[in-house]
C-alpha cells in the first residue's frame, strides 16, 4: 500500500487530511506537514526522514509547484524509483489517493490522482 | 539601478521570491549566489525549475555572482539577487558587488539560532556577517513580502541579539 505525505504552506495539508478522515474514516500511512517557520533544509530533512521511516512506495502531495515544498520534495526524493510527487493538492486528490492506493501501482496511482484533481476543478453555474 | 532587490533568504528560490517580489519588481534575472547549489547540477535544476518562464535564472558560485553583477551593471539588466545566508551576501560585498541595500527576507529557526524577528533567526556567524554589511555601508532591513512590515536592522538590533547569544 502506498504511503502518502502532504506538505503545504500553512495548515492547508493538515486540514485536507483531517477533512478526508472525516469523510473516509481514520487512516494509516497518510501524514501531513507544514512548511511554516521552517528552512528549506529543514523541510527537505523532514521529508527525507519520513521516506526513510517506511518501505512502501511513497506519494508526496504538495500545494504549489515552484515553492519551498516543491523544491524540498524533489531534493528529498532525488532519483528514488519508489516515490512520486504531485502538486496542486486538493481534497479530491486526497480522497482519490485513499481510494486507490491499495489497488494501483505508484505510477498509475499518481497519474490518476492528477487527473482526479483536475476533474474536480469545474465552473458550477454563475456567469 | 541593476539590483532590484538583494535578499537573504534560506529558502532561496520559492514563492515569496518568484511570485511575491517577482510580480512586484519584474526583474529580468533571478541570480542565486550559492557555491553548493552551483556545483550540483541536480539541485540547480530543481531550484531553477521554480522560476516562472518570463524571468531568467542563473545559479552561480558567490565569486562568479560578483562578476555577473558587474556585467549586469553594464547591460542594464534588473537583477533579483538571492543568497541563503548573511555570510554569502557579505562575501559578495567584499568581492565588490554593487550592493547598497539588503533585504533580510527569511532566516528560519535552526539549532543554535535565536529569534530576532518572527521570520529571522540568527547565530553568531550571521551576526558577524550582518555587522560586516553594516560596516561596509550597506543598508539592512527585514521584510518578508512586498507591502509587509519593514523592520529596521541596525547596530541596536544586532547588539540586542549578541546579548542573547
Amino acid at each position: 500500500m502506498t504511503r502518502g505525505y502532504v506538505i503545504t504552506h500553512g495548515a492547508i495539508g493538515e486540514e485536507l487530511v483531517r477533512v478526508a478522515t472525516l469523510i473516509l474514516g481514520p487512516q494509516v500511512g497518510l501524514e501531513a506537514a507544514s512548511n511554516a517557520g521552517r528552512s528549506a533544509q529543514d523541510i527537505t530533512a523532514g521529508i527525507a526522514e519520513w521516506l526513510a521511516a517506511g518501505r512502501e512506495p511513497a506519494l508526496i502531495m504538495i500545494d504549489d509547484y515552484g515553492g519551498s515544498c516543491a523544491n524540498a520534495a524533489q531534493l528529498a526524493c532525488g532519483d528514488r524509483s519508489d516515490t512520486a510527487i504531485v502538486s496542486g493538492v486538493n481534497l479530491a486528490m486526497i480522497l482519490g489517493f485513499l481510494t486507490w492506493r491499495e489497488t494501483h501501482e505508484l505510477e498509475e496511482l499518481s497519474q490518476r490522482i492528477v487527473d482526479k484533481g483536475r476533474e474536480a476543478i469545474v465552473r458550477l453555474g454563475g456567469r | 539601478m541593476t539590483i532590484a532587490l538583494a535578499r537573504i533568504d534560506d529558502r532561496m528560490i520559492h514563492g515569496q521570491v518568484t511570485v511575491g517580489w517577482g510580480q512586484q519588481l519584474r526583474p529580468d534575472l533571478i541570480l542565486l549566489a550559492n557555491n553548493a547549489i552551483a556545483a550540483d547540477a541536480w539541485q540547480a535544476r530543481v531550484y531553477a525549475s521554480s522560476v516562472p518562464p518570463e524571468i531568467a535564472v542563473e545559479i552561480l558560485s558567490v565569486a562568479e555572482s560578483a562578476a555577473r553583477l558587474a556585467a549586469a551593471e553594464e547591460s542594464g539588466e534588473r537583477v533579483l539577487l538571492l543568497t541563503g545566508s548573511p555570510g554569502e551576501m557579505s562575501e559578495l560585498v567584499r568581492l565588490g558587488a554593487p550592493i547598497e541595500q539588503v533585504n533580510v527576507g527569511g532566516l528560519h529557526f535552526a539549532a543554535g539560532k535565536q529569534e530576532m524577528l518572527p521570520f529571522v533567526y540568527v547565530d553568531r556567524q550571521d551576526l558577524i556577517a550582518l555587522d560586516r554589511l553594516l560596516k561596509a555601508g550597506v543598508g539592512l532591513s527585514a521584510q518578508q513580502v512586498p507591502g509587509g512590515r519593514d523592520y529596521p536592522v541596525g547596530d541596536e538590533q544586532l547588539e540586542r541579539m549578541e546579548d542573547l547569544l
